[in-house]
């Protein structure tokens, strides 16, 4: 092999003898305008030649070229400069950005990238600087409104907090619909492990570290992925160094966080007179029903009308509902030389909630080493360390109503129950005899005294070896380790409802993930005939991730200030357990380039894993796609109008591997398996929890995808259009047994779901004129969710729908029903049909669509909209003139349905002990003859021979928003000014975020999951307006 | 350099290849919180765990932890619901669906002693024969308890089927199921079939409990010999099988377990365990606390200690009706009420509101509220079953002798052949002290059902009698829906 290298070698200085006499080697880096990042890619060509070469990753080129030629460097979206080389060897070149969008890089996994105008498959990119310096703790919550096909959802406002992301749809049922994460070649676990605080597992970066975004979208994409590319994949980039001079920047902003809204409740007269008349209705005498109110109050029953007027009014949402502050200071380094790059960053986060002791910090540390050995060998090692603590919400994590969460209770706790008492202490404590009404309690002292906070401390790291021994071919192994350990305390402290009489209640969690990835990949690119470019990838890969936690809970501890479980003196449970899984896969890629017209790839992977069956360890994953880059044709080449144009067509499948949880035994669905805690008299026992299902696999994806991409007037306007079929199947479902086998269900793949979507980019340059320039982007998503196939066998509902339905809990634990035939997230209930105008009371449809005091379940059922939106996306809009920019981004949601667990508590109308909601109170029914939706007030909310007068449709509301999420008012200073301070840069700004909300949603926030406890006591997004300041020297 | 991509690409394939080879290895992640169903019972530690998995079951709220006696009291006519926190009023009013729940507990515990059953022979390094007959006997006695519980709550009781209600007993499953190969769909077995099995079953456990000196009465947390004769002769009285019902009667009162003389009797309801106990679910550890909500304690009573009304514990459910009450203070002596039982039914708090007079067989006798044992076999009731078989027989004397072991030691005089007026008045004295003695402890509705009598609801909840006719449907309770759907062999009773 040696002999023939030296052979080939030895040919070609022969044969370039003649000119090699007047050749000068030059070498440089293309960077771009825009932030300075290196491009890989460019085309440099010698002009008047053949002679050319691209630039590699780092955007560095090398070639040789006569002396005094004019090098070309052209690239797409980015003015071509002409330079004349002279006799310089050396030669940076920045290019000028023309438009945006197609001449973009595509990251494509396993330190891949390729040109836009190549990729045949679908995927979004969101760069770092769009999302840089938004108060955001984790970069997904950044992500919503930027990317078609990506439906980012907050579960709430908590800082750090957790976030649901959704590409293309909801594919499963009961397994998990969370993308693969990828930083940096580290393929993330993303469970939440957190138990007292919402966290999010992406929260340990620092989201200005980050350099770009891709999301995958369509098997030809995701495929190289495998088995866990259904859901999508988000790969993440972050910031590499670069050569020259050391780059110092600082970077500071603060802010506050305000509440959007507070919810307008009624005050102290109100409330008595409905909460009188509520027990007048239900048939209470009228000086009986006020003295019981009065009494409720703890105010004597013979107080005249003149002295109730006379009573004051508490606001607890004002208490509870604060404003928070935030504050990010970071430090970054950046520099290097042709040999050694790096990129270190610091940085310290503080985002406290709008909800009182909610709050999240986090210190990172970030560094990024690319060296290179010698000209065949490269170094790339990265590493990111973080620390978090978060302070989360009583009662559960993700809101719920828990009677003592001041998100939750605040608007309900009854008006005339004073905060503090007259000497500053808190009025209403346990021990003096809690609060009036049925909240009992003071919930500003229960979040005040309370400590539930967890510590997340993370380590991401990779290590990588470039080595190319051979021109176009790159063999590259990485190592990498995710390691994460969560400690979690909830601290209940004696003197507050939930813990006094148990003396207070310490509930301790560990949990260690460790997980550890190996691959090894060759990548081989060769150009044949000059038009014919193959590329190939191969590469195998191991994964191992394992996880473990101990967790006690613990009471009565001395006095309060004993916080710590070696001082409490009734241990209540103690717990632990380990899981893990283990995948090896091989996987390749072929790509197949014909004259920068035509493309098609080829991407297989085969995936085994331990949490798939004996009889089905292995899966195979393959797609196929191919793209047409039109305006290459003779017949569109230099039209004036229509610039660029390619059609892209894929087909494939890919997997989902987040079979784990259908019983709570995450990791082993297809094992049968004996549980422990079956315990009798002191000695441990066991008792089967699950029935085994040796053919227990992925669910799998099949993906349809047809795409176009186009540029019209030189790039002024580009965009991209696709629709997508993406149909899971073999969905994984729990399907009953009888219980007579000793078992509840089995878990079998057997459902399928479909989602069909169309979505649309749009960028344009509106006006670029001088130093003036306004620049657009926007996107939406329509996609149709539907339920193709559950189990067989079921027996319909008796309802005109004969529905088929299954209950089923969620991957994230939440009760659900799936309705054959409609979009999951289904709304199935009897539709309310508004008020009796004759006495007030509640109405119902039945399935006829006659109306009924009393409707029948499931006769009378009807879908009522889905959770899921039909369709969103968001408008982006820039405006530029010198230094000022201002930015604003509107983001939208339309279509989604959702019962209002907060407000359906306060429309009960003083139905029970609860304070209710003006908008509501309005519109009740008070005599024959008012028409409105709203019933009159009954004690227990429920008439005589009646349902609830809450039943129904009653409080399902539609969550459709349009936000303003972001807009931000920047000024780069003026060099002159910056070098004053010795800055080479210099940025201020101003900043809001969720500055305006337009929705129909009578809650706090329209922005919400539910984790189980429904979107009630949810902490909402705030309204933070930040200001910053960025420093680079 | 062709040769070489290929060398390069060639090794990597072989690498790729080598490594897929071993990937079966790489693949092996064998859980650690959790064992392998198909091996887990292979060693005698995995048949010592399944067997304490069965006894974990009973103490479910759908078995002894509540439901068996709170449920059984409140469909019958010893109590009435007080409505302090809502719970069993829908049982006390007979409304339909609103009964025994424990058809998925029973057939869990089942499957979980068919395997045992089936496994423990082959378990060689189970040397020591002892614990093995120990185990067996085990098994073989706590499936035929949970068998007879299901033929209780599903099934009518042999010799009193109304014909045309009639839809069987409860499927009969013999055999473990540890894989899907081995789902069955069983129809429900004829009732007599199903008493054929728990004979079967008890016949063996006597004779495995026979066999070894690891059990025996004087450790009621498990099943032991005496408790698997005492329960024969519960299960052959329902069979209307007396000559059974008096053998083993006869044998279990043979064994160590004495009947407590009435000094002694509230002394041995405030001890943790019950010094008349052959065999009572324990309820030892903090996590086995069922609490505030559904505990028999709670459900019971309001009070935490005797005599104390100034601290409210519980909600106080479920309390004695007048009816009852004033049957248990019916005989009286120079000091009070004879019957030294009445001493278990105090007046309890108005922390919940009205005040009733509640029983207090469970008063966190494990030194925690709402932790107590549940006795499920008590000596007396080899009396009581002995009595009311020797009726049956004719054997009057022998009969009346029971009958006054009981009477005597409870306080209340013997009574003479004579002072019975005719043989149902000694009859209704043997099930009235019955009715007594086990009074919140779930046997009066059961009583009921098996002799198909009518149950008098004396303190109606509604304006409207809501007494309960032997011949409604509501004697029964429902099948679970999900059994239906899921098996068409089997029928849901009459009536739902």
């Amino acid at each position: 092999m040696r002999k023939l290298l030296l052979g080939s070698w030895l040919l070609t200085l022969l044969f370039c003898l003649p000119v090699l006499a007047q050749d000068i080697t030059v070498s440089g880096r293309v960077t771009s305008s825009d932030d300075g990042s290196a491009l890989p890619g460019v085309s440099v060509q010698v002009k008047g030649t053949t002679r050319g070469t691209t630039t590699d990753a780092s955007g560095n080129y090398r070639l040789s070229a006569p002396a005094n030629s004019r090098l070309v460097f052209s690239y797409i979206g980015f003015l071509s400069q002409e330079v004349a080389m002279g006799s310089r060897t050396s030669l940076n070149v920045q290019l000028q950005n023309n438009a945006q969008e197609l001449g973009e890089v595509v990251v494509t996994g396993y330190g891949g990238t390729i040109n836009r105008r190549e990729f045949t498959g679908a995927s979004s990119k969101v760069t770092g600087t769009a999302i840089q310096n938004l108060p955001v703790g984790s970069f997904d919550k950044a992500l919503a409104g930027r990317a078609a096909g990506v439906q980012i959802t907050s579960a709430n406002g908590v800082p750090g907090g957790a976030i649901q992301v959704r590409i293309r749809g909801i594919g499963s049922i009961s397994a998990g619909s969370d993308p693969l994460y990828v930083v940096d070649g580290v393929q993330l676990n993303s469970t939440n492990n957190s138990s007292f605080t919402s966290s999010n597992p992406l929260a340990f970066l620092n989201p200005n570290d980050i350099e770009s975004i891709e999301i995958l979208k369509d098997a030809a994409a995701a495929s190289i992925y495998g088995s866990q590319a259904a859901n999508g994949v988000v790969l993440v980039t972050t910031k590499r160094g670069k050569s020259g001079k050391t780059q110092v920047s600082l970077n500071y902003y603060t802010g506050v966080d305000e509440p959007i809204k507070r919810l307008d409740v009624l005050n102290t007269q109100e409330w008595i007179a409905l909460r009188t008349q509520a027990r007048i209705n239900a048939g209470q005498a009228a000086d009986v029903a006020r003295a019981t109110v009065l009494s409720t109050l703890r105010q004597p029953t013979t107080l005249t009308d003149a002295e109730v007027a006379a009573l004051p009014t508490y606001d607890w949402q004002k208490e509870a509902y604060r404003n928070g502050r935030t504050n990010n200071y970071e430090l970054s380094l950046n520099g290097g030389n042709e040999k050694t790059k790096f990129f270190v960053s610091g940085s310290y986060y503080t985002q406290s909630a709008n909800v009182i002791n909610v709050g999240f910090k986090r210190g990172t540390l970030n560094t990024t080493l690319t060296h290179a050995i010698n000209s065949k060998l490269t170094l790339e090692q990265t590493l990111k360390m973080s620390a978090i603590q978060a302070r989360g919400q009583q009662g559960s994590p993700n809101g719920g109503s828990f009677l003592g969460s001041s998100a939750f209770s605040s608007s309900l706790m009854l008006p005339s129950v004073p905060i503090y008492n007259p000497d500053g202490t808190f009025f209403g404590t346990p021990a003096l005899g809690g609060t009036p009404g049925i909240l009992n309690q003071n919930i500003i002292q229960v979040s005040t005294l309370n400590d539930i906070t967890s510590n997340i401390n993370q380590f991401v790291g990779g290590l990588s070896l470039n080595y190319k021994p051979i021109e176009g071919l790159n063999i590259r192994p990485f190592v990498s380790l995710d390691y994460r350990a969560i400690k979690g305390r909830y601290f209940t402290d004696p003197r507050t409802a939930d813990a006094f009489v148990v003396r207070g209640r310490l509930q301790d969690q560990f949990n260690q993930n460790i997980n550890f990835l190996t691959n090894i990949t060759a990548n081989y690119n060769k150009t044949f005939g000059g038009r014919h470019d193959v590329s190939a990838l191969l590469g195998a890969e191991y994964r191992s991730d394992r996880n473990e936690f101990t967790n006690s809970n613990i009471t009565n501890v001395p006095t309060p200030d004993f916080r710590y479980g070696s001082a409490a003196a009734l241990p209540q449970s103690i717990g632990g357990g380990w899981t893990g899984y283990s995948k090896a896969s091989v996987f390749g890629n072929v790509k197949y380039n014909y004259g920068r017209k035509y493309d098609v790839s080829v991407i297989a992977r085969l995936d085994g894993s331990s949490r798939f069956g004996a009889n089905n360890r292995f899966g195979f994953f393959p797609s196929v796609s191919g793209a047409w880059l039109v305006s290459e044709e003779d017949f569109l080449k230099g039209n004036r109008v229509l610039n660029e144009l390619k059609f892209r067509a894929s087909y494939g499948t890919t997997g989902n591997d987040q079979i784990g949880s259908l019983f709570g035994l995450a990791n082993f669905p297809s094992l049968g398996l004996v549980s422990a805690g079956f315990d009798y008299n002191g000695a441990a026992g066991f008792a089967p929890s699950q029935l085994g299902n040796p053919d227990l696999k992925w669910e799998t994806n099949v993906t349809t995808n047809l795409g176009m991409d186009f540029g019209f007037f030189g790039n002024r306007l580009t965009g991209s259009v696709d629709v997508f079929d993406r149909t899971s199947r073999d969905v994984l479902l729990g399907v009953n047994l009888p219980f007579t086998s000793g078992f509840t269900a089995i878990s079998r793949n057997s459902g399928s779901v479909q989602n069909r979507g169309l979505e649309i980019e749009l960028n344009t340059v509106n006006v670029q004129s001088g130093d003036f320039k306004w620049k657009s982007s926007f996107n939406i998503t329509f996609i149709r969710n539907k339920v193709v196939k559950l189990i067989d066998g079921i027996t319909p509902l008796a309802n005109p729908d004969s529905a088929i339905t299954i209950n089923y809990n969620d991957f994230y634990g939440v009760a659900r029903t799936a309705i054959q035939g409609r979009p999951l997230l289904a709304n199935y209930t009897t539709e309310y049909a508004g008020v009796n105008p004759a006495n007030g009371r509640p109405m119902f449809y039945d399935f006829a669509g006659n109306i009924t005091y009393t409707p029948v379940t499931p006769r009378d059922l009807r879908y009522l909209g889905s959770e899921q939106p039909l369709f969103y996306g968001g408008f982006q809009n820039s405006i530029s003139y010198k230094g000022l920019t201002l930015d604003a981004l509107f983001q939208y949601d339309y279509g989604r349905r959702s019962f209002n667990n907060q407000t359906s508590f306060l429309a009960e109308l003083a139905g029970r002990d609860f304070n209710a909601i003006r908008s509501v109170y309005d519109r009740r029914w008070q005599q024959p003859g008012d028409i409105t939706d709203v019933p009159r007030p009954i004690n227990g909310n429920a008439e005589t021979r009646g349902i609830s007068s809450l039943g129904g449709s009653r409080t399902l509301e539609d969550a459709s928003y349009l936000r303003l999420k972001q807009i931000t008012l920047s000024y780069d200073v003026p060099g002159t000014i910056g070098r004053k301070i010795a800055a080479s840069k210099a940025r201020v700004y101003v900043q809001a975020q969720n500055l305006l909300t337009w929705t129909n949603w009578t809650s706090y926030d329209p922005e919400f999951l539910n984790f189980g406890s429904g979107n009630s006591g949810v902490v909402p997004n705030s309204r933070s307006i930040t200001a910053g300041i960025n420093l680079t020297f | 350099m062709r040769i070489s991509i290929k060398t390069l690409s060639g090794g990597l394939l072989t690498a790729a290849a080598l490594s897929l080879a071993s990937c079966s290895d790489l693949l092996e992640v064998q859980p650690r919180s959790n064992a392998d169903l198909t091996t887990a019972l292979n060693t005698a530690e995995g048949l010592d765990a399944t067997l304490n998995g069965i006894y974990d079951r009973l103490q479910s709220t759908a078995l002894y932890g509540r439901d068996f006696l709170a449920v059984a009291e409140a469909l019958g006519d010893n109590a009435q619901a007080t409505n302090k926190s809502g719970r069993l009023n829908n049982e006390n009013r007979n409304v339909a669906g609103a009964s025994f729940v424990n058809w998925a507990t029973s057939y869990f515990a089942i499957n979980q002693a068919n395997l045992l059953l089936e496994a423990t022979p082959k378990v060689t390094s189970l040397t020591d024969t002892n614990r093995r007959n120990s185990i067996l006997g085990q098994g073989h006695f706590l499936r035929a308890l949970l068998y007879h519980d299901l033929m209780r709550a599903y099934a009518y009781d042999p010799g009193v089927e109304i014909a045309q209600q009639n839809r069987g007993g409860v499927p009969i499953v013999l055999t473990g199921v540890n894989n899907q190969d081995q789902l069955q769909f069983p129809a429900r077995a004829p009732i007599a079939d199903v008493y054929k099995q728990i004979y079967s079953d008890l016949e063996k456990s006597v004779t495995f409990f026979s066999r070894t000196s690891a059990n025996n009465g004087n450790i009621p947390a498990y099943g032991n010999r005496a408790a698997a004769q005492l329960l024969f002769s519960r299960v052959a009285l329902y069979n209307k099988d007396y000559n059974t019902a008096v053998r083993y009667a006869t044998d279990a009162i043979g064994g160590t377990v004495r009947i407590v003389d009435a000094s002694g009797y509230i002394g041995g309801w405030r001890a943790p365990r019950n010094p008349e106990s052959l065999f009572e679910v324990q309820f030892a550890a903090p996590s086995e606390n069922i609490g505030v909500n559904t505990s028999l304690q709670t459900t019971y009573t309001t009070l935490v200690r005797p005599g104390d009304r100034g601290t409210t514990g519980g909600f106080g459910d479920l309390v004695p009706n007048n009816a009852f009450l004033s049957d248990i203070r019916s005989e009286s002596s120079a000091t009070g009420f004879a019957d030294v039982r009445a001493q278990l039914y105090e007046l309890g708090t108005t922390g919940r509101g009205t005040a009733f007079v509640e029983c207090t067989k469970f008063l966190g006798k494990n030194g925690v509220i709402n932790l107590d044992n549940v006795p499920v076999l008590r000596i007396p009731e080899a009396y009581l079953n002995r009595a009311e078989a020797y009726f049956m027989l004719g054997r009057m004397t022998d009969a009346l002798a029971d009958l006054n072991t009981i009477r005597t030691n409870r306080g209340l005089t013997a009574r003479t052949m004579a002072s019975f007026t005719n043989d149902a008045a000694l009859l209704a004295e043997i099930l009235r002290q019955r009715r007594l003695e086990y009074a919140f402890e779930g046997h009066r509705w059961f009583d009921l059902k098996r002799r198909g009598q009518d149950v008098i609801k004396t303190i109606p909840l509604s304006p409207t009698a809501n007494n309960l006719p032997y011949n409604d449907f509501r004697v029964l309770a429902n099948i679970p829906v999900n059994e239906v759907s899921t098996n068409k062999n089997i029928r849901q009773n009459f009536g739902y």
